[in-house]
């Protein structure tokens, strides 16, 4: 394992104040533009929708669009793959995958090389368009 | 710090200060003009006459009436008047008080002592080093050098992430005080933030919008650190917690959802905890866990209230230590 901190003045600047100035803008920023979010909100506030009535289902129930894409997978997996029920076979997988993007570091500790770096930038596009036209689809059906 | 940053601070701090005196004025312009749209028009002589006609005797003049609800701009719109004015004259003269009586020490002092004045923030880290010893750890950590190549802006969005959590913490507990966790009043206490807490819709907006951007930016910081290989030997331990920090974020996505208990809120939870139930083998277990029971009810605000307010951000706080130490111990990986 290399040493992780470069010793040389000129590769580096201090921790404080140097750096910690620029993370004190980032943090200016995020706070000026909560206050605008802020006003909006005053302006025009998020709101709700009826009250929850277990009686009365609306025709289009949809989760939080952080889970649609989820949501839109199980929604059109087949309900019998080889005998196996469909949404159990859905989760199992999604389940999977993230335990196996959990452990990734432990299946990909070689060396990294410009190449793998290129093809790593090509699977995160593929994937994040796959998760988007998802996303979009279940939004719109 | 050079002269060129210390002024870029202090532009920074006032258009942070100047936000937020937008943000009062539009608290203020929203409120004037709720009360008008409730009285149809405001009225200022119907004001000075409220005002000014008091019981002449009994016990209602003794014990004056409750006010309805407090309000920052009576003192402008001229009702309610003796609400925040003690405060803010007690505030100014205050203020001015205490820098004529420090002035007058510190002159008597310097004239005294013969000595240079030392200024109150030299002493009181003195007072507290002097106690604590602190000062050589703190300024180890302080001193550490950041290399040249961890300068670029991709580089924040786990910062960001985590300020954006401070801010969810911050609005969330304000949120917390006037948020009823019960079937019955969930709903109302929403409308009652929403319409009757000062700044109560302007704090929703946040906590709603924060919540969206910090799932946002925890995405973008795991897609850069592992397209930037940063996941690699020795960061393993790094990786695997800040995928749990995904995990909890979107947990509390989750929880907090429910939380309005209105129609969408109801509906979209009924759909997550079916999902959840679908699991082979604990699917049964998961579902009641989180529903505390076979449907969602009351019962399930309540556990999804706990979770969201109490455990997960706990959980996210050691989490998130961890994250960070690992950061600092192993400091920024170099890109090809």
């Amino acid at each position: 394992m290399t040493t992780p901190h470069p010793e040389t003045e000129k590769d580096s600047i201090p921790f404080y104040p140097d750096h910690v100035k620029t993370e004190f803008f980032v943090v200016v920023g995020i706070v000026v533009l909560a206050i605008i979010v802020g006003i909006l909100g005053l302006l025009s506030p998020v709101g709700l929708q009826a009250p929850a009535d277990p009686l009365n289902t609306p025709l289009h129930v949809k989760p939080e669009w952080y889970f649609l894409f989820l949501y839109q997978i199980l929604k059109i997996i087949p309900p019998n793959i080889l005998g196996i029920e469909g949404t159990a076979l859905g989760v199992v997988s999604v389940i999977v995958a993230l335990i196996i993007v959990m452990l990734w570091p432990f299946f990909d500790k070689k060396e990294d090389t410009k190449k793998a770096m290129w093809i790593r930038v090509a699977v995160t596009i593929l994937g994040l368009i796959l998760v988007i036209a998802l996303t979009i689809w279940g939004e719109v059906s | 710090m050079t002269d060129s940053s210390r002024k870029k601070s202090i532009v920074g701090l006032i258009v942070m200060f100047v936000a937020g005196i937008l943000l009062i004025a539009t608290a203020i312009h929203v409120q004037a003009m709720s009360t008008a749209a409730q009285a149809g028009k405001f009225n200022w002589p119907l004001a000075e006459e409220a005002l000014t006609a008091q019981p002449a005797s009994g016990p209602a003049a003794t014990i004056p009436p409750p006010k309805q609800e407090p309000c920052l701009s009576c003192h402008i719109t001229g009702e309610n008047k003796n609400l925040w004015t003690p405060l803010v004259r007690w505030l100014v003269f205050g203020t001015f008080g205490l820098i004529f009586a420090f002035g007058v020490y510190r002159s008597a002092s310097v004239w005294t002592q013969r000595k240079p004045w030392k200024p109150l923030t030299v002493r009181a880290a003195t007072w507290v080093d002097e106690r604590y010893q602190i000062s050589e750890p703190l300024s180890k950590i302080l001193k550490k050098p950041v290399p040249k190549y961890a300068l670029h802006w991709w580089y924040c969005l786990g910062g960001i992430t985590a300020f954006l959590f401070v801010v969810q913490g911050l609005t969330g507990i304000m949120l917390a005080f006037y948020y009823k966790p019960t079937a019955a009043e969930a709903y109302a206490s929403i409308q009652f933030i929403e319409n009757e807490v000062r700044f109560g819709a302007a704090i929703r907006m946040i906590h709603h919008w924060a919540a969206n951007a910090m799932i946002v930016m925890c995405i973008a910081h795991m897609l850069r650190v592992f397209i930037m290989g940063a996941f690699k030997p020795p960061r393993e331990l790094n990786w695997i917690s800040g995928v749990l920090l995904l995990i909890l974020t979107l947990a509390f996505g989750f929880t907090g959802y429910l939380l309005p208990w209105d129609q969408r809120a109801f509906w979209a939870t009924t759909v997550g905890t079916q999902i959840a139930g679908a699991i082979p083998a604990i699917g049964n277990l998961a579902l009641v866990f989180l529903r505390v029971g076979w449907n969602v009810s009351e019962a399930t605000l309540g556990r999804f209230y706990g979770l969201h307010i109490i455990v997960i951000p706990l959980a996210t706080v050691a989490f998130m230590l961890v994250h960070f130490m690992m950061v600092r111990r192993l400091g920024v990986k170099k890109p090809l």
